[in-house]
Formats: C-alpha cells, structure tokens, sequence
C-alpha cells in the first residue's frame, strides 16, 4: 500500500464538503433503500442527477454513501415491515422481522446497524489490503484477459440466477445486444441507428438503468400498492442487551468476512453473502431452533455479510473496471458518464481518488450508523409516509435524471419504453442484473475480443495462450456448470437425508 | 394471461431475428476485415434466437400456470395505474419543454398523485406537488446548475 497516496486520499475524504456528501448520500440512500421494494441499484440509479455537475471525486463519495446507505436502509424496512428493499435484505427479515414483534425492534435495528457498521469495517480493512495489488495484477490483463475476465462475470451472474437460466441468458444477450447500437469504434461503421441521429452515440445505459431500475420497480410496485398495508411498531429505545450483544458479537465478526469475499466474487453480492451468514451461523448455533423466532444472531450474521459484501462488490468495479452486480453496474455506468475510468489505471493515474473513495467508506460507515441510530425516529416517521405519495416523486426524480443525460426529451420516451420492459421482466421473473451488466459491458467486450482476434491474426489461440486466460475459461465453465452441480448436491442431500427434504419443503 | 406469457418469448424471438437479419445488412468496413462489425452482433443474435426458441417450449410446458403477478397486473384498477402512469408520462415527454419543467412538473405529480393516492387526499397530494416541485426545481437548477427548461 502506498502510504503517501493513502494519507493524500484521508485528507482528500476529509475535506468538509466531502463529509457533507458522504451525510446526504449515505442519509438518501438510507431513505430510498427503505422504501420497500426499491433496493441499492434503484437508490443509485434514482439520485444519478444529484451528481451532475460535481467534482468526480464527491460524486464518486456521494455515489458509494448512497450505495450503503441503502444497504443500511434496506434492512430498515426488513426489521420493521417485513417487507425487503431487495435481496440482500430479505435474510434480514428472518428473524429481524419477530423480534419487532416480540416488541423488540429497537433492539434489533441496533443490531442490524451495528452489524452492517462492524462488517463494513472488516471489508473496508480487506479492501485496503486487496485493492491495489489486484489492481496491479490487472495491468498485466491484455485484450483476451479482459474479455474472458467479462464473460466470466456475465456467466457467473447469470448461473447465479438459479432456476431461471435461461431467462438470465436472454437478458444478458438483449443487453449486449443493445451495447452494438451506436458507431462501432474501431471502423467508423454505424450499426442499427436506423438513421436517427441520436443514436449514433448508441443506447445510453443510463436511459436503460434509470428506466428499468426507477420507472420499472415503481410500476411493479403499483401492482401491489393498494393492498399495502402499514404497521406501526414501537420503536422505544434503539440499543441492545448485554446478553443480546453476546449473542451477536461473534456471528458478526465471522460473518463480515464472509461476506467481504463473496462480495468480491464477480455475479455473487450482497443476497448470496447474507444468506450464506445466515445458514453458517444457524449451522454452528448452539440454538439453531430459536432461528427465524427473533433470534439476534440470526439477524446480524446476515447484516454484517451484506454490508461486507457491499464494499467487497467495489474491488472489481475499481481495480479492474468490471462491476460484479447490478448495483455496481449501475455506480459504473454514473462514473464513467462523469469522466471517471475504473479499472487498474485509477490506482496509477488517480490513486488519490481511489485512496479518498476508500477512506470515505470507513467515514461513511461512521455516519450511517450515527444516522440509523440517532435518527431512527425521523426514519421510522418516513417509512410511515405512504408509498402511494413517494413512487410518483421517484418518477419525476428518474425523469429529471433521464433530462440531465442528454437535455433532449426524445429520452423520456426511451425511458418509459424502458420502464415498461423493466415491469415485463419483472413480471415474468426475469433477473434484471444481467441486462444492465451486458449493456454496460457490452461495448468494450466487443472491442477486446476483436483486439484479442486482431492481435492473434485471427486464431482463437490467443483466449487459451496464458495462465490467467486458461484459470478465466475454466472458472468460466465451472460457472456455467453451477447450477448442475448444485442440482445434483441438492438431489444427493434429499436422497441421504429424506425426512430433512420434505421438512425443508 | 397467456397472451401475455407467450408475448415475452415471441418478443424475443422477433427483436433477435431482426437483429440477425440487420446484422447481415450492415454496411461493410473499409479498415481492416470488411465483415468485422458484422461478427458480434450477429453471433449474439444467433445464441438469443437458440435461447428464445427454448424459453418459448419452457413457457409453452407452464401455459396453464399461474403467474399471480401477471394476475396482479390484469385485476383491479392496476392496469389503469399502470397505464395512466405511461399516458402522462407520453404527456409530460411533450409539454416538458414547452411549458417549462415547473408548470409541467406540477401538472404531471399532481395528476399522478390524484391518481395513486386518490382524491380524498387533495390537501396532500397538493402540498407534496407543490413543495416536491419547487424543490427539485430549486435543488437541480440553483444549486446544481442543472439547466432545466
């Protein structure tokens, strides 16, 4: 780690207006990751045009603070309605969602805060230590490395996606699809502009994000709106027993790691750390029976793993320029439309934005738990405001965003064409992340393939000349294989163990 | 329900054969391989036609299931909401620039809070357009220099 560059990004993150950006990104985050049903990717992909205008490297703070202040936020709404902003909350609800019950929310939300506080530290501390030498070890990627580093992540995402392969591969291919749209950069040639000027540039990602992720969740959220009910829990003091805080601490601390590293995975995020967190530490429980009854451990194991794995999904975005989930996906797309190129050279060309991004998570953790503790009045009485008054902000804030990227209103018809589809998919339970991976990573998957190609005099040689190459094609097939092979474990565990089986059904 | 089940297969299966076909109508390079801008997206085109054909059989084997969110979408006032919110969002798309962000704003939050959250709640709805309106106006414009019209 270079000391230097650490010390200059401390200050950098530092600086006051900085601090002022990481309290209203993480204080904005909190709130859109509350609402129920919106998660990280739509706080992000909402509050876009809160950035213009800025310098990159406080919109780069600000975006990362509404990012895990949703993360915090989601939770929120777990613990106290049942109801997830998106995956990585849903194993929040397991046992956030009885202690509420049992008339203990105060308690668990503190839980909940002070495990995504302590598991964001443990992989802030992890991101130090990894971030640069994987950065450094990206600068030797050549063309081919880079486009099978893509395919691996694409293939991972979409095989995570269990049960529904096939519709994820259809996502993923009508993403990069979309990302041919526009002049194709190494021969000039304009491919499926249909002569219309505006798409010369090709589809704006943000257009297609903003749309899926704010028009889309808010019409799939109008299908159940009015038969939202709300409850009002008492909150009462926001602290935990001595008895509770013995319970959690350990879990908490076994489970921020796990999560750190799953989060750095490409494809896997925040749902697949907190729900390994959880099953870990019901695994290991002296009293696994008390899970899903409010047990405290049962909550922050998977709170820490999600806050964890929150900051892990940012190594591949920042030292390799290549996100591993939606929600970074989204963060990329922002960054790159504000100058901002992540990937190996920002540890090299910027390292003091890289460095203050990184000190800014660990100051940003700080205030979020200051926030979802001290405030908790204040966010509980907006998670009382009903929602049928907060969508319709949050299509006039996608519509501001959308007018933001171009001035043009031919957008908003893009958008709502967009926010339509993004309903469809939804409908029909398809995984969105793999759209807007593949659009946003489309473009320069095209290009490194045909560099590679190009370099190698056309032979396919080149993908299979190195070591990473050769380790990336097959974590690219094992990837693929995935979901077979967790069939036939699933398949063997039901043969063993019958009774568990038709429990567990 | 199951027209809406088959159109998302037969939705795909159109824009990937589109694509193919446009794919090998696309103008040739003069730099280099003359066929390789072609390549990329009609291979994509050629594997998202493969899996449109097998999503198709899959909805083809659950016709007869139900989706209970396809039904969400087809009962009660949902489809309404749902297309009201399109409508004026087609509406707010053509008077935006015309009639200037706050006048149009207003309209389109206030419509659409009248819509949602119904019109027993008028002093809301009208104070949240309002307040909500000139907000964002001041946020974006003043603040973050955001040119709005």
């Amino acid at each position: 780690m270079d000391g230097g560059s650490f010390v200059d990004g401390l200050m950098l993150s530092l600086q006051p207006i900085n601090i002022f950006w990481i309290i209203i990104g993480g204080f904005l985050g909190t709130v859109v990751g509350m609402l129920p049903g919106l998660g990280p990717a739509t706080a992000v992909a909402v509050l876009i045009p809160v950035t213009f205008g800025m310098d990159p490297v406080s919109a780069i703070i600000l975006m990362a603070a509404i990012y895990y202040g949703a993360m915090y936020g989601g939770s929120r709404s777990s613990i106290l309605l049942n109801t997830p902003g998106d995956g990585s909350a849903i194993a929040a609800t397991f046992d956030g969602y009885p202690m509420a019950k049992k008339g203990q929310a105060g308690e668990a939300l503190a839980i909940s805060a002070v495990a995504s506080f302590i598991g964001g530290l443990i992989a802030v501390v992890g991101f130090i230590f990894l971030a640069e030498p994987l950065a450094t070890f990206a600068l030797k990627f050549g063309p081919a490395e880079y486009f099978l580093l893509m395919l691996l992540t694409l293939s991972a995402i979409v095989a995570l996606s269990i049960g529904k392969m096939v519709k994820g591969f259809l996502a993923m291919m009508m993403g990069l699809t979309l990302s041919t749209v526009g002049i194709d950069t190494q021969t000039g040639v304009y491919r499926f502009t249909m002569d219309i000027p505006h798409l010369s540039e090709g589809i704006d990602f943000l257009i297609v994000i903003i749309g899926v992720y704010a028009i889309g969740e808010v019409l799939y959220n109008l299908l159940t709106i009015d038969r939202e009910k709300k409850e009002k829990k008492k909150v009462g003091r926001v602290w935990f027993t001595k008895e509770q805080w013995k319970r959690s601490k350990w879990p908490i601390l076994r489970s921020g790691p796990i999560g750190f590293l799953i989060g750095v995975l490409p494809g896997a995020g925040g749902s697949i750390a907190s729900m390994i967190g959880y099953t870990t530490e019901k695994q290991i429980s002296k009293k696994p029976e008390e899970f899903g009854k409010g047990a405290p451990e049962g909550l922050a194991a998977p709170e820490s793993a999600n806050n964890a794995a929150s900051v892990g999904a940012m190594i591949p975005l920042l030292t390799m320029g290549i996100p591993g989930s939606g929600t970074t996906a989204v963060m990329l797309g922002a960054l790159v439309m504000l100058g901002l190129r992540p990937g190996p050279l920002l540890f090299e060309q910027q390292p003091e934005t890289a460095w203050a991004l990184i000190n800014s998570m660990f100051i940003g953790n700080i205030v979020l738990i200051i926030i979802n503790i001290m405030l908790v009045g204040l966010l509980v009485k907006i998670l009382d405001t009903p929602s049928k008054v907060l969508y319709p902000i949050i299509v006039i804030l996608a519509f501001i965003g959308t007018y933001t990227l171009s001035y043009s209103t031919i957008d908003f018809f893009l958008l709502l064409i967009f926010g339509f589809f993004g309903l469809l998919l939804k409908v029909m339970d398809f995984p969105l992340a793999p759209l807007v991976l593949a659009l946003i990573v489309g473009a320069e998957m095209e290009q490194n393939f045909r560099k590679a190609l190009l370099s190698s005099n056309g032979s396919f040689d080149i993908f299979f000349s190195s070591g990473v190459s050769i380790a990336l094609v097959i974590l690219t097939i094992v990837s693929l294989l995935y979901p077979l092979i967790f069939k036939f474990f699933k398949k063997r565990s039901r043969v063993n163990n019958p009774d568990q089986a038709s429990k567990s059904s | 329900m199951k027209a809406i089940k088959l159109s998302v297969p037969i939705f795909f299966i159109l824009f990937s054969t589109v694509f193919l076909i446009a794919s090998f109508n696309l103008p040739k390079a003069n730099l280099g391989n003359p066929n390789a801008p072609i390549y990329f997206p009609a291979g994509l085109s050629i594997i998202m036609l493969l899996f449109s054909v097998i999503y198709l059989f899959q909805e083809l084997k659950k016709l007869h299931k139900e989706n209970k969110y396809i039904k969400e979408m087809l009962s009660g006032r949902t489809p309404k909401l749902i297309g009201f919110t399109l409508l004026l969002g087609i509406i707010y798309s053509f008077i935006f620039e015309r009639i200037g962000f706050l006048s149009s704003t207003i309209i389109y939050l206030g419509a659409l809070l009248f819509y949602i959250n119904g019109v027993k709640k008028w002093m809301v709805n009208i104070i949240v357009t309002i307040v909500f309106s000139f907000i964002s106006w001041y946020a974006f414009s003043v603040l973050l220099g955001v040119s709005l019209p």
